[in-house]
């Protein structure tokens, strides 16, 4: 070969051998990370431990992937669990971009559908990659290694009384099977993820209509991270829910000047009067909490 | 002789300019059916595109895409469709364009954000796969013109495809293939105004040197700018063709002097430090005159991360086409670009 030649497979090496270095200094800590992305006015949380990555809902738009390439490796182009807490636009819009990029394992979301064209479109997207739906009810649990992912909300009985179709569309792991004159923030998906002894509540937009249903479940206990519902809303957060949870730390996933006056007054003095520290993704950008299972902090 | 032809060629822009003005006034209710040429901007909730001339908004979903069919209803109100409906779309069927898009989504289904939507603007100048934030950090570092497919990229593929084709054929039947292959990437790219202002005088370059006649690259630009007028007389008052015309212009005239000055500089930097600066001279008071502002530091951003482009592109590309007929390999072959567009998004991030 010609010196010009090898001066280009040089280069080709050289990039190769720093390929590899940027891919193992972004391979991942012994920690388990909990990201609250600033996704704007919405929610989107990554949970990411080694190569295993729990993404729960995906904000209104595609913002929420610079998140997710922030804070996977860049090789790492699998998701193992998305969780759709609820069909609205403000949590499943930026999961048709997440969709169409990354591997998705499971799509765990509830079989309530809107008629919206993004969501027609997610839906599409889907079952053309013939991704797995589950729809989850209140005994389901999901395991990955030492990551547990336990449903609390909606329950079977919720979804019979509220549904407009029979029993056997509620779940039947698929999605859009039937609708509710419901509102359907009171379908939002709640659970407990456990690591160790480290446990973080996802509420949704859950509101203080179902919360007592939640808490009569008896599944709810202390936690020591809990999103807080429907972006700090007056119409999320209750005493009643605080109380059953005691948690340490709130984060409120919200936009900056958003036109909803979120979060509300009455909520941040409820969070402050217990003494639970208050992180915002509209003050801070993503939120980060690191957990090793026994302890947690929280990263700036 | 020569003075009769440019003066007809002016003359006939001049009246194209008139013949073409928009045809719709304000309040105007309007049912358009057209296709769609350049590449939609998607923005939160919204797409934005030109349709007949027009600016139309739409809500995000369903999507269009460069190269769809449409019908589009609304009211006319300075140059936009206010309120506008999709009433139809037809997805287009052009196997190029189809092309493109398998392309976009092997570098989106390989690499996270930013660094996909990177490597997509450089290779291909797709602007809808560029996250909004890196967006944004592009447009404060004066950075934008380098993702966003330029000249430079259409130079590179004729530089590409003309030592390949020269492996095989004598240079003057080469030219054919190259000036081929620099349509089809114009094609593949959006058809943005600098990308067809590249392919057009590239090809005039081409034909003038195959035929044998001397060209000067000043006949070029002025024949490719008049060209282009004639086919698209609204790019006139675009400020994005007024610009890459002014910047060509300005390097013409100024780059060798600035290389003299910087005699001192490394070989490596001068290259590109002396065409950022000479295409600044001329650029910088048209865009300080209607954006009030500059990147200071934007010479020096150039220099560190233009030299990346050209590997990004050649890189991408090759990985690209392995990728459709062996994904695992293209998805390796792409990781090289990693480091590249690694570097490149640290830099734009330092300086923003």
């Amino acid at each position: 070969m010609k010196i010009g030649a090898w001066k280009y497979v040089f280069a080709a090496l050289i990039l190769g051998v720093t390929a590899i270095l940027l891919g193992i200094s972004s391979s991942p800590d012994k920690n388990l990370h909990l990201i609250a992305c600033d996704v704007g006015q919405g929610d989107g949380t990554l949970i990411t431990y080694e190569s295993t990555q729990i993404l729960i809902d995906g904000g209104p738009d595609s913002k929420i992937l610079e998140c997710l390439g922030k804070h996977m490796g860049y090789l790492d182009r699998k998701i193992e669990v998305v969780i759709l807490t609820h069909p609205q636009l403000d949590h499943y819009g930026g999961l048709i971009e997440v969709v169409r990029r990354y591997e998705i394992e499971n799509f765990v979301a509830n079989a309530l559908d809107s008629s919206a064209d993004a969501y027609r479109e997610l839906k599409r997207e889907i079952s053309d990659r013939g991704i797995k739906v589950i729809n989850p009810t209140e005994s389901t649990a999901i395991r990955y290694g030492s990551l547990y992912i336990d449903i609390l909300h909606p329950s079977q009985s919720f979804l019979l009384q509220n549904s407009d179709f029979a029993q056997t569309t509620t779940n039947a792991n698929v999605l859009g099977s039937f609708t509710s004159k419901v509102d359907p923030n009171e379908f939002s998906i709640v659970a407990i993820l456990s690591f160790g002894e480290f446990e973080a509540l996802f509420t949704g937009d859950l509101t203080p209509d179902v919360i007592p249903e939640v808490i009569a479940g008896g599944e709810l206990k202390d936690v020591d991270f809990i999103k807080v519902p429907h972006h700090g809303s007056k119409n999320g957060l209750t005493k009643e829910l605080l109380n059953a949870t005691t948690p340490e730390a709130a984060v409120i996933s919200v936009g900056k000047n958003n036109r909803f006056g979120h979060p509300h007054e009455q909520v941040l003095t409820l969070l402050k009067d217990a003494g639970v520290e208050i992180l915002r993704t509209d003050e801070q950008g993503d939120v980060e909490i690191v957990t090793d299972g026994k302890d947690w902090w929280s990263n700036p | 002789m020569r003075f009769f032809i440019w003066t007809v060629l002016v003359i006939v822009v001049i009246v194209r300019f008139f013949a073409t003005l928009p045809k719709f006034s304000d309040g105007q209710r309007v049912r358009i059916s057209d296709k769609i040429t350049t590449q939609p901007i998607r923005y939160s909730y919204n797409q934005s595109f030109k349709l007949s001339g027009l600016g139309v908004y739409l809500p995000k979903y369903p999507e269009v895409s460069y190269g769809d069919d449409v019908i589009v209803e609304g009211t006319v109100m300075s140059g936009k469709i206010l309120d506008a409906k999709l009433i139809e779309i037809i997805k287009g069927k052009s196997p190029l364009l189809g092309f493109r898009q398998k392309l976009i989504k092997f570098y989106e289904f390989s690499l996270p954000q930013p660094y996909s939507g990177l490597v997509a603007g450089v290779v291909l100048g797709s602007k809808t796969g560029l996250s909004e934030g890196f967006w944004e950090l592009l447009k404060t570092t004066s950075t934008a013109h380098v993702v966003v497919a330029s000249g430079m990229n259409v130079t590179l593929v004729a530089g590409f495809l003309m030592g390949l084709t020269c492996l095989f054929l004598p240079r003057r039947k080469a030219v054919v293939f190259v000036i081929l292959g620099v349509w089809i990437y114009a094609f593949l790219s959006g058809f943005d105004a600098p990308i067809i202002r590249a392919a057009v005088m590239g090809s005039v370059a081409f034909i003038a040197q195959a035929t044998g006649r001397i060209s000067t690259a000043w006949k070029g630009l002025l024949l490719s700018a008049l060209i282009m007028l004639i086919i698209w007389p609204g790019w006139i008052l675009d400020l994005g063709f007024i610009l890459s015309f002014v910047a060509t212009a300005s390097i013409l005239i100024f780059e060798p002097k600035v290389k003299k000055i910087l005699t001192n500089f490394p070989k490596i930097l001068r290259e590109d430090l002396s065409v950022t600066l000479a295409a600044q001279i001329g650029v910088t008071p048209i865009i300080f005159a209607t954006f009030g502002q500059f990147n200071l530091l934007s010479p020096v951003i150039n220099v560190l991360i233009l030299w990346t482009v050209a590997p990004i592109t050649i890189i991408g590309g090759i990985s690209a086409f392995v990728g459709l007929a062996f994904p695992a390999v293209g998805r390796l072959l792409l990781y090289l670009c990693y480091p590249l567009a690694f570097w490149f998004v640290k830099v734009i991030e330092i300086f923003s």
